[in-house]
């Protein structure tokens, strides 16, 4: 009789020859104490955090601090109940309210977590007859979604709308409604999804509806931070976004929008907000707070931005293979996994920590150090990074020669 | 091996299936109708993803993730691709 996890024994062996020494483990590390949005001490020394995806900063705006101290005394710790029994306050109204008129939209639901909604929505919105289009790279939240749906699923190949005409194509004779699921920012590399061309795409055929996952573009694309959607001028043919709280808006929940009539049906069709109890109301509060700092948050994605492009321009000088292009997340690529822990045991080691992903949670199976930046990250915090991420690339083997390097920076100073 | 699973397909699908697997075929196991994907193939599914995106282009047609849970063997596979193209073709 086998034991009774032994069909991950490849995963096991692989994870041991990985990071089963005496080394850290990257996927348990451990923050005694968080110094700021940037900073926590982890093994003992004071850590650069650049892989939080707290993008704006916004997990000690002094606003939803005050906001969520009050909640927690006026409501208590926990609401101990479902959205659809005792589980929602006057906070959670007032959250989905602070949503709709954030995105602009009729119907706003408030799940427990991103995860949560993109379960909730993907297994329930189509039917039997129904065909979902979703892109390749899709969140695993989006995958197990489906996998709940009565739909047929097909995939397109990642961000190439061509290959999604031709599918839709495929099924334009087929009865039966058609939803179209993109990310924003896709998670891993960040880049964006080529959303004004797949909007092209869904206008030829007809009972196309369009549902994007704009975890990681909430807050940090468009003027008032409404993601990709509103960054392409394309609101209003988006006809579902999903969303996170965990990412820019600093704490956790899950959320989607929409203005489609009926979506209030989905209140009760839905399992994951029916049957999980609600966001307690301290988180609530903080949420709705954050939600009019994004809004007014321009200044802290231009901060944001130039962050970014001040890493990917330090880590590229180094001669680092970077995937991400003008992305709050600057992805690079290790030649295999074997190198990639080594690169991100020495970054742990200096006082820096990144994500470590590795195939298949990654695209193309790319192992990756994952930086995403902060809004709050300072110039001197970053050239420390920037300083820690050269000598320990020298010692991988991964730097180019340090003329090159010379080179490559007066080149990007040039511009 | 399996037993065949109802119908057997047409040699001409098979055959343009074993074509393309020949580059996905790490572990050098004999290509016949009754190879299983994951047992005999070594197919996690990452390759399994990437396998059948080759196959949508070489029939045309678009594979519903819904049906990979039956498809066990190449002669699985076969048969529901023909099922496909006929579905696509009415
Ligand atoms: C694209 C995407 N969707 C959904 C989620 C899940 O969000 P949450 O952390 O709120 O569960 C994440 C984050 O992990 C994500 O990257």
């Amino acid at each position: 009789m086998a034991a009774l996890l032994d069909r991950f024994a490849p995963i096991m062996s692989q994870r041991d020859a990985l990071f089963g020494d005496e080394g850290v483990n990257p996927f348990q590390v451990k923050m005694d104490q968080v110094l700021s949005q940037t900073e926590a001490m982890i093994g003992g020394r004071r850590t650069i955090l650049v892989g939080t995806n707290n993008y704006l900063g916004l997990t000690f705006a002094p606003e939803a601090l005050k906001a969520a101290h009050e909640a927690l005394e006026a409501c208590g710790t926990g609401t101990t109940g479902s959205r659809v029994a005792n589980g929602t306050y006057y906070g959670h109204k007032e959250l989905e309210d602070t949503l709709r008129e954030f995105f602009g939209k009729e119907h706003a639901m408030v799940f427990s977590t991103g995860f949560l909604a993109n379960l909730g929505i993907l297994s329930t919105l189509m039917g039997p007859e129904d065909y979902i289009l979703m892109d390749a790279d899709c969140h695993a939240s989006i995958y197990d979604g489906v996998r709940g749906s009565t739909a047929q699923i097909i995939r397109f190949r990642h961000n190439d709308a061509a290959d999604l005409d031709k599918r839709l194509a495929r099924l334009a004779d087929k009865p039966g409604n058609k939803l179209i699921v993109i990310e924003g920012i896709y998670s891993m590399l960040g880049d964006k999804a080529p959303l004004a061309d797949i909007v092209a795409v869904k206008k030829k055929y007809e009972n196309v509806y369009l549902l994007s996952d704009e975890a990681h573009s909430l807050g940090v694309l468009g003027k008032y931070g409404r993601g990709l959607p509103e960054e392409v001028g394309c609101e209003d043919d988006v006809d579902f976004i999903v969303g996170t709280f965990s990412k820019s808006v600093g704490t956790v929940g899950g959320f989607c929008v929409s203005n489609h009539p009926q979506f209030d049906i989905l209140r009760l069709m839905t399992r994951a907000y029916v049957f999980t109890a609600s966001l307690p109301p301290s988180v609530v509060a903080s949420a709705t707070v954050n939600l009019g700092l994004v809004k007014n948050g321009g200044a802290l994605r231009k901060r944001l931005m130039r962050n970014a492009q001040k890493l990917h321009a330090g880590l590229t000088a180094i001669g680092l293979k970077i995937a991400s292009e003008n992305s709050p997340v600057v992805a690079v690529v290790a030649p295999d996994p074997m190198v990639a822990v080594a690169f991100w045991r020495g970054l742990i080691e200096a006082g820096v920590y990144v994500n470590l992903a590795l195939p298949p949670a990654t695209p193309y199976g790319y192992s990756l150090l994952r930086a995403s930046l902060c809004a709050a990250h300072t110039e001197e915090q970053l050239d420390e990074v920037i300083a820690i991420f050269a000598q320990v690339a020298a010692k991988v083997g991964l730097a180019s020669s340090p003329e090159k390097q010379v080179a490559e920076r007066k080149r990007i100073a040039v511009g | 091996m399996n037993a065949p699973t109802g119908a057997e397909p047409s040699p001409d699908t098979l055959a343009a299936l074993f074509e393309i697997l020949k580059s996905f075929n790490k572990t050098g196991a004999e290509l016949a109708p009754g190879t299983r994907f994951s047992e005999d193939l070594n197919f996690d599914s990452l390759v399994v993803m990437e396998f059948i995106a080759v196959v949508e282009d070489a029939f045309d047609i678009s594979v519903p993730l819904n049906i990979l849970p039956d498809v066990a063997t190449i002669r699985d596979l076969a048969v529901a691709v023909e099922k496909i193209v006929a579905e696509d073709k009415l």
